[in-house]
């Protein structure tokens, strides 16, 4: 028996049926127009360099929790991936559950930010924009959302500033660096940081989307584009595309000392679990995270591989730690329909519940 | 229908022929196979009609794209490219494929194969361009490199050194070049001979690393192609068909990712990938010295100076932070302390002289309060002697405040 059952009549009116479906996406491609990102309103209530600390504002509708939450977003890409569209927004459920939301948006840094360390991020930068959340609602504690590199910056956080943090939620974050299945820990081990860095200054966004698009590059550069014609028929979907390659496509340089202290501790160093993690001249000890913590892994995750997260579960000094698994991506976690009515609502009422 | 300016009656209709002829290819390859074989009409060798669909929509996107937003215009072009690359495999595949009997097929298809991975080992594919755009399929990892690497250094476009034939140098010749790159320079001039010689060295050694990487991939399309073989045959040992070319696509993408997955988590990738980074860099790095001394020459603000001053400033700026920070807290710690009642105006001279004296001693209380309250604040803010210095104050009153505190 021959595997391939292509009757020539058949692929002819696939292949025009293809052609159709992607002439009608061009033009509604075309039709398109300026692609905005961040739906839900919100205020910049904290500005510091190129930092913006928002505060979103909250539902007519819905009982607001005394406690407010910041979601600390990676320096890799662009936060408003939690807030991507009106029906894929993180932010919008979290909304919903009650939680006052803030978010750390970082900028994006150029030459002049190349000096910027660990040290700045966390317990500069991050650690104003806590007090200033800390004054405004009168409270000693706040809750915390990191997500994936937020994540690792906000375990950080919590580590050497455990008296302003009440409950901790990791999302895709990164912990044990050297999994078997990281990729991208495996192709940084022969990469001389330093030489990357005193070379380029800041680490260029473009670097960063070429070693992600290496992770799946025939899925990720090719087989998408194919399968996204049969969607774009549909001008809101073709819009929704646009937005979500935009997304990709938006990152911001890193600021090189970052960038170095980051990869060579963390991808090469391993230092979460080789307790080794520092921040300017203070040992991060997670045995200091004491709050509760839920810490939230996706499943079919490839840059950030379940293991990787799940290794957290021990290392802190919490008696209160929570996981939580995701059938899902990377991506898929915040936008994706069944992250809206999984994930979201579980963030929302564990973090009601203490 | 014709209200779309691209999906237009004319446009559908070259569809439509170029689909039916393929169609009819189908049919006479069948009938040449019913006739036997030597008849001289197998697919192989059958006129095909240029692909209209192609030289149409790039037309269009010519036109039409600038009115389009920036992201619009980028994900178009990337429609647009992996389009072609889906037509190619299909009418790479399905040229033999439409005989109807299965030893044909299957000799069609290894055909196809062998051809493809004779290609990967440098066999030419002029003349053949759903071949050509099958291979650059491949090349996409590849690609995204050079496209990465074009979009750092404007100046040295990223597939520069890909095609000097160097690496294919003699032994002896190569060892000679090697030698006098390593000799020493000579005169009022040697410094810069030298720093010729070293960026000679670093873009030679970019090269080598580059085309390392490069002879990867074309190993990694061999296996690919021969996953797919092994992978249409266990189907095939299965009584499972595809059905669609969409199936075909997708079963060939699968192939590809796989047989890269397990290539890429391997130590010897990441050798090259990480070699291929370093040399790069040092590439970079070399002409950044080189910029960088031509504009101290013509007396300019260099790359160096600038960092030196970016450094400093920010050592600058992270002691302001921190004191305008603790200033702040001061300022909070001030505005909750009771006034001091204001007696009567006889004894306001020496009333003003102890709440003066009162407010010292506050001041000092506050500012162990603020040494208190910022504990959480970084100790760590060093950069010099003389910031260690102050650092090492703070954490001693720290402490004070700590144990004064009973904490």
């Amino acid at each position: 028996m021959f595997p391939i059952d292509i009757r020539p009549d058949k692929l002819g009116e696939e292949m025009l049926d293809y052609s159709r479906k992607l002439g009608q996406g061009m033009q509604n491609l075309l039709d398109a127009g300026d692609i905005d990102s961040g739906v839900s309103p919100k205020d910049a209530v904290y500005r510091e360099d190129k930092l913006v600390l928002y505060r979103y504002q909250r539902p007519a509708d819905v009982a607001q929790q005394s406690v407010p939450l910041l979601i600390v977003y990676a320096l890799v890409n662009r936060p408003y991936m939690t807030d991507i569209q009106e029906d894929r927004s993180t932010v919008k459920g979290l909304l919903a559950t009650g939680q006052d939301v803030y978010l750390v948006d970082w900028g994006y840094p150029d030459q002049a930010d190349r000096s910027l360390t660990l040290d700045d991020y966390i317990n500069g930068y991050l650690d104003r924009c806590v007090d200033h959340i800390r004054r405004t609602h009168g409270v000693d504690k706040i809750n915390i959302l990191g997500i994936c590199q937020g994540g690792s910056f906000s375990l950080m956080y919590s580590a050497l500033h455990p008296d302003k943090v009440r409950n901790l939620v990791t999302m895709v974050t990164p912990v044990d660096f050297k999994t078997p299945d990281n990729l991208l820990s495996n192709w940084v081990q022969n990469v001389d940081v330093d030489l990357a860095v005193d070379t380029m200054g800041n680490i260029p966004g473009e670097l960063l989307n070429w070693s992600f698009l290496s992770l799946k590059p025939f899925s990720l550069t090719g087989q998408k584009y194919v399968n996204m014609v049969d969607m774009l028929d549909k001008p809101e979907k073709a819009k929704n595309f646009l937005r979500m390659e935009q997304w990709i496509f938006d990152s911001p340089d890193q600021a090189g000392e970052t960038f170095r202290q980051f990869i060579k501790d963390f991808y090469q160093q391993n230092a979460f679990i080789n307790g080794t993690a520092r921040v300017g001249e203070r040992p991060v000890d997670l045995k200091q995270v004491r709050c509760p913590v839920l810490n939230i892994y996706a499943m079919q995750d490839h840059l950030v591989p379940p293991d990787a997260s799940k290794a957290l579960n021990g290392l802190t000094g919490s008696e209160d730690y929570t996981e939580l698994a995701f059938p899902g991506g990377h991506i898929g976690i915040y936008v994706s329909g069944k992250a809206q009515k999984e994930v979201t609502p579980a963030i929302g009422e564990w973090l009601n519940a203490r | 229908m014709t209200q779309n300016p691209f999906f237009d009656d004319s446009w559908l209709k070259l569809q439509r022929d170029y689909w039916d002829s393929l169609a009819n290819l189908g049919r006479q390859a069948m009938s040449a196979a019913q006739s036997g074989p030597g008849t001289g009409n197998d697919s192989a060798s059958a006129p095909w009609m240029a692909a209209p669909w192609m030289q149409a929509m790039e037309q269009w996107r010519k036109v039409m794209a600038p009115a389009a937003s920036d992201p619009a215009q980028t994900f178009m072009q990337r429609l647009m490219d992996q389009g072609q690359v889906y037509f190619g495999m299909v009418e790479q595949f399905t040229k033999g494929l439409a005989a109807g009997d299965t030893a044909n097929a299957w000799e069609a298809l290894n055909k196809t194969l062998d051809s493809m991975q004779q290609a990967f080992s440098g066999a030419n594919t002029e003349g053949n361009e759903a071949m050509k755009r099958m291979l650059g399929f491949w090349e996409l990892p590849l690609d995204n490199w050079q496209r990465m690497m074009s979009s750092l250094s404007p100046m040295m476009p990223g597939d520069l050194l890909r095609n000097m034939p160097h690496a294919g140098m003699p032994g002896p010749l190569q060892e000679g070049l090697d030698r006098m790159l390593s000799a020493p320079g000579l005169g009022y001039t040697r410094e810069e001979q030298a720093q010729y010689q070293d960026l000679m060295r670093t873009g030679m050694d970019y090269q080598r690393a580059f085309q390392e990487y490069s002879a990867f991939f074309n190993q990694l399309g061999f296996k690919s192609l021969q996953r797919l073989r092994d992978q249409l045959q266990q189907k095939a040992e299965a009584g499972e068909t595809i059905e669609s070319a969409r199936g075909l696509y997708d079963t060939w993408i699968g192939c590809c990712e796989a047989v890269y997955a397990e290539e890429v988590a391997t130590p010897e990738y990441a050798r090259l990938h990480g070699r291929l980074v370093n040399a790069q860099m040092a590439l970079k790095q070399r002409l950044s010295v080189m910029v960088d001394e031509s504009l101290g020459a013509m007396n300019m603000p260099t790359r160096g100076e600038l960092r030196t001053l970016q450094d400093r400033l920010q050592e600058t700026r992270r002691e302001n932070k921190q004191l305008r920070y603790e200033l702040d807290r001061i300022h909070e710690k001030l505005a909750t302390l009771p006034t001091a009642p204001t007696p009567g105006a006889a004894q306001s001279k020496t009333s003003q002289a102890g709440a003066g004296q009162a407010g010292a001693g506050q001041s000092s209380a506050s500012r162990t309060g603020t040494s208190q309250s910022s504990s959480s604040q970084p100790s760590s803010r060093k950069t010099s002697a003389s910031g260690s210095a102050t650092t090492k104050k703070t954490t001693a009153r720290k402490k004070t405040a700590a144990k004064s505190s009973g904490g």
